[in-house]
């Protein structure tokens, strides 16, 4: 029994030796998705599309930057371009890792800015089929992760992950993410729901190297049981561009400077 | 005759007709296996069907959903306690893991969003994520539940004793399946919470389930029964299970060619066997006859022959006028309707076939001996059935003008009672007081907002017209005048929205519970509940280019007329009120409203047409108007009274009944034929024999076969008025009524009318 036990730990080595845990993987697919640079702009297009084909659009810039290392917090500067009655409308978020993110709304019509507290897991973003999690993350802590297979995803060679939340409240049972081997980008991710089923498919359409790093510049979330799907496309994309910190503020989110929104 | 060499045939060789129709039969009914069934009264109509179009395009328009079941959780002591909060979480939690049901879009108190507000900060969660434990806890639920009007009514009752959620289904699913499972989920709950099912999946699933469950056990019985009355007339077991043979056989053959050429059994098909086992009991003529024959011949052979000959042609007649009546259908536009019509028309025909084929062959095998002991008690003076017929027919052609003066009396009492019916439909009502289905309906609908949903939906003509405040405040004052109905419990329009988050944007200030004053608020108030609720939310009442409103409309009850008071008072409420929109209904409401309009008026349509196809016939057999004319009358009368019965007792005018109208046609009609006939018949084999005795032979010998077969027929029916369901009641109470009252009418007012209007009747020739 013993040696069997002995030779199983040495035919194993190997693999523990050079092959990443599941860990490992979301630790990097985490950096490479939601943190790359120092900080981050895009012109984003979010196209909602109804199962009877019709189109709501929002139109919007997005600015991010980091306070510390992958995992740790965010700040989001988002201005809404469309739909037109909500033109100059801004939203701030500032994300902490293992709490629910601030975010602030500002209202021109009432030229009002108010905080709104909401849950990250399953508040729509906008309306749309992507969650505030989906966006911003979610703390690798909370999931149990284990590398299922290996898999070759459109053309390229993927870990395949399965994460878990520790806690029930989530409105999936687990996620499988394909990662990709040599950039680490999430390429597809399929949600499960609580009876086991496929709900919720992720897929990265196009990636594109943006100064270096690469970025997925269309992706696509699709929900299988309502037929809803949200389709985001950048059309512009930079990294370290030297955002300041005062920008997140009340005052800019009233009048948000043209320089960084346009 | 072509009709009398097959019987000829048929008695030269019994062996093999009764070997051809057992081959015939199997194969029929290798076609059973592939038996599909559809109990969705929404197949009633084609899928291209303008109500079915437009309700399609209005749940796509705004991701609804066409099955809804609300499940109510009743607590005397209020809902509002740890206990209770906790089995309402549990049951949620469960109900979202059933196959079937749209799991990201139930309403419940902890799925439901909740927008609040709180030191400036805008709180957007579910209603109640973890049940609360202190009085301080249940104190702010309580706040938040009453402070939100789209919450009462809704998910909780005015009185804080009824709270209730709401499971939509994707598309396909069973609302009965599912229905149990919820019930399993319940009683694994202890205390002292009552729960109740309702919404029109439950009820019409189960009723579907139901209604096969009664059609196998209704009918066998029935066919027992049947048998049983069949052997208490003629004492011979052999003929009596070959009259059920001949009835069996036609409906493994009509249902087998049904299931063969791919059609599913719906609704009004699987009535189809009952209706053929009435028809088939026709056929009793044949034996009525044999037996007398037979007294007179002593020769089998020869008796079957004569027999035929003698009844073949009332026969072939009362087929032909049945077959047409149903038929006509065919020419319907409601697909169920025609292939229920065009099912009971070939099996009629098969019915008759076998009647001159299959019946003959049978009579072959019957040892001479036990015929002769059965026709010995079959003596039209002597038996006292006999005697009583005579003095029925004895009273019409005796007292002929009082007979009349007295129909005419009931007539016109009939036509008052006719003009008192009220044609409406209720879904829920098919079931008894006492059932679930109703029980459940009833509590919900006393507690909470109404379990029967219809839309109105506001079309503008332009893009982005319902954010502008005149849209808002023209759909907020109709949904006032709406609610102002009392079979209106609720309604939910985006106005309710953009009034909650203008409320809560501004520090809960109730004087903001109104329309903000400009478009551009509302496009952003619009625009902030997308991004804090969830999204289907706002896809239910407005479209995307903001064009469409979507009003739902609670209804608290499932009566078809509730949906057409909704759509008259936005009618009004569009004249007082001019507006570049348009209101269309729409909803599961407004479908049950057109259906039963449409299967009710397809149904009377088809029996105006098939009471003038039957004339013709009955003019083409008599070759005399006139006689068709007389041989009308009692028909006519006996169908005028019953529905005249219908309009006083207030019964509705539904579906159920309107489906009989035609059979009642179908069967009436076959006495007159008989009757009528034989009587001329009779009267030229018997030249000398005076016309009142000719009446008095024809109430006394073929009106034995129209009482037995009455009889028989009413009995079977009988077992129906013992089902759960009350549209069985109503067709049990019907036809046994219909069938005695049709062959009374038939042998009072017959031998009336003949001896009144004789000189008219046999003017041209005919002896008198």
């Amino acid at each position: 029994m013993k040696q069997y036990l002995i030779l199983l730990v040495v035919l194993l080595l190997p693999f523990e030796a050079f092959a990443l845990t599941a860990d490992d993987v979301m630790k990097k697919s985490q950096a490479a998705f939601l943190y790359p640079g120092k900080d981050f702009k895009a012109r984003v297009v979010m196209k909602l599309i109804s199962e009877g084909g019709q189109e709501r659009v929002r139109e919007m810039t997005m600015l991010r930057k980091n306070y510390g290392a992958p995992g740790g917090e965010q700040k989001y500067f988002i201005y809404f371009f469309q739909p037109a009655d909500v033109k100059d409308m801004t939203f701030m978020v500032y994300k902490y890792p293992g709490r629910d993110a601030d975010r602030w709304l500002f209202v021109p019509a009432i030229s009002m800015v108010r905080r709104i507290a909401a849950k990250d897991k399953y508040s729509s973003f906008v309306g749309s089929d992507f969650t505030y999690e989906d966006v911003s993350g979610r703390d690798l802590s909370e999931d149990t992760h284990a590398l299922i297979k290996e898999d070759k995803y459109n053309g390229k060679d993927c870990y395949v992950v399965k994460s878990a939340p520790k806690a029930a409240d989530m409105e999936y049972s687990y996620k499988l993410s394909w990662i990709d081997k040599t950039d680490f980008l999430p390429i597809k991710e399929e949600y499960y729901d609580k009876r086991g089923e496929l709900y919720k498919v992720f897929t990265a359409d196009e990636i594109k190297a943006v100064k270096g790093f690469p970025t997925i510049m269309k992706r696509t979330m699709k929900n299988l049981q309502s037929h809803h799907m949200t389709q985001v496309t950048y059309l512009k994309a930079d990294y370290n561009i030297g955002i300041e910190d005062n920008l997140f503020s009340e005052r800019f989110l009233k009048q948000p400077p043209k320089k960084w929104i346009e | 005759m072509r009709k009398f060499s097959l019987v000829k045939f048929s008695v030269e060789h019994p062996k093999l007709i009764v070997i051809l129709s057992v081959i015939v039969t199997l194969a029929f009914m290798t076609q059973f296996p592939k038996m599909r069934t559809d109990t969705n009264p929404k197949n009633m109509l084609p899928k291209t069907s303008e109500v079915r179009v437009w309700n399609d395009q209005v749940e796509k328009t705004f991701s609804l959903y066409e099955d809804m079941i609300a499940l109510g959780i009743v607590n005397e002591k209020g809902i509002l306690n740890p206990d209770t909060l906790g089995k309402i979480k549990r049951i949620t939690d469960e109900i979202l893991k059933i196959k079937g049901v749209a799991a990201r879009d139930v309403s419940s108190f902890t799925t439901i969003d909740n927008v609040t507000v709180d030191n400036a900060t805008l709180r957007v969660a579910p209603l109640m994520t973890d049940v609360p434990q202190d009085q301080k806890g249940l104190e702010s639920l309580r706040k938040m539940l009453y402070e939100n009007p789209l919450f009462i009514n809704r998910i909780i009752s005015k009185d804080g004793k009824t709270a209730a959620i709401y499971i939509p289904l994707e598309k396909g699913a069973n609302g009965k399946e599912i229905a149990d499972k919820i019930r399993e989920i319940i009683r694994r709950e202890k205390g002292d919470e009552k729960y109740y099912i309702a919404g029109d999946p439950v009820a019409r699933d189960t009723f579907g389930a139901e209604m096969f469950k009664l059609m196998a056990v209704f009918a066998p019985i029935a066919g027992i029964i049947m048998l049983f009355v069949r052997y208490l007339m003629f004492r011979d077991l052999f003929l009596s299970i070959t009259l059920m043979m001949d009835a069996m056989i036609s409906i493994v053959w009509s249902m087998g060619l049904l299931i063969g050429l791919g059609f599913p059994i719906h609704i009004m098909s699987s009535m189809a066997p009952v209706f053929l086992m009435a028809i088939a009991t026709d056929s009793m003529h044949i034996f009525n006859e044999f037996y007398f024959r037979y007294r007179e011949t002593r020769d089998k052979k020869k008796a079957i022959i004569e027999t035929m000959q003698a009844v073949s042609r009332p026969v072939r007649y009362t087929a032909l006028a049945t077959a047409a009546g149903f038929a006509v259908l065919l020419f319907m536009n409601i697909v169920p309707v025609k292939v229920f019509g065009g099912l009971v028309a070939f099996g009629t025909i098969s019915l008759r076939i076998l009647s001159f084929s299959f019946i003959p062959a049978m009579f072959m095998f019957v040892k001479e001996d036990k015929i002769a002991k059965i026709a010995g008690a079959e003596d039209i003076s002597m038996g006292k059935s006999s005697q009583f017929l005579i003095r029925l027919a004895g009273f019409g052609a005796n007292h002929p003008k009082n007979t009349v003066i007295v129909g005419l009396v009931l007539f016109v009492i009939a036509l008052v009672g006719l003009s008192r019916i009220t044609v409406n439909n209720n879904l829920v009502e098919w079931f008894k007081k006492s059932s679930d289905v109703r029980i459940a309906d009833s509590v919900m609908n006393k507690a909470l907002g109404g379990t029967s949903l219809g839309y109105v939906v506001a079309i503008a003509k332009d893009d982005d017209y319902i954010k502008t405040p005149e849209a808002m405040r023209y759909i907020e004052g109709l949904q006032r005048r709406l609610e102002k109905l009392p079979v209106v419990g609720k309604t939910t329009s985006v106005v309710d929205y953009v009034k909650r988050i203008n409320r809560v944007l501004h520090d809960d200030d109730p004087k903001y519970d109104a329309v903000p004053e400009n478009k551009e608020m509302i496009g952003q108030y619009l625009f902030l509940f997308s991004m804090s609720a969830k999204p289907s939310d706002l896809d239910n009442v407005v479209d995307y280019p903001f064009r469409r409103a979507n009003i739902w409309v609670q209804l608290k009850t499932w009566d078809a007329q509730a949906m057409k008071s909704v759509i008259e008072a936005a009618d009004e409420y569009k004249k007082t009120n001019p507006t570049p929109m348009d209101l269309k209904p729409s909803g599961i409401a407004y479908f049950n409203l057109v259906w039963n309009h449409e299967v009710l008026w397809d149904m009377v349509k088809g029996f105006v047409l098939a009471l003038i196809v039957v004339f013709g016939i009955l003019a083409f057999d008599f070759r005399s108007i006139k006689w068709a004319v007389v041989g009308y009358t009692p028909l006519l009368f006996t169908i005028l009274l019953i529905y005249g019965v219908v309009g006083f007792t207030g019964k509705d005018f539904d579906m159920p009944i309107s489906v009989l109208s035609t059979l009642s046609l179908g069967m009436a009609v076959d006495f007159a034929i008989h009757f009528v006939s034989r009587l001329r018949q009779r009267r030229k084999e018997a030249p000398g024999e005076s016309l009142s005795d000719a009446l008095l032979w024809t109430a006394a010998r073929p009106g034995k076969g129209i009482m037995r077969n009455a009889i028989l027929f009413a009995a079977s029916f009988a077992v129906m008025m013992f089902a759960p369901l009350t549209p069985y009641i109503t067709v049990g109470a019907f036809i046994v009524s219909m069938m005695l009252l049709s062959a009374i009418m038939t042998l009072i007012y017959l031998p009336a009318l003949v001896t009144l209007m004789q000189g008219w009747l046999f003017s041209n020739g005919e002896s008198k």
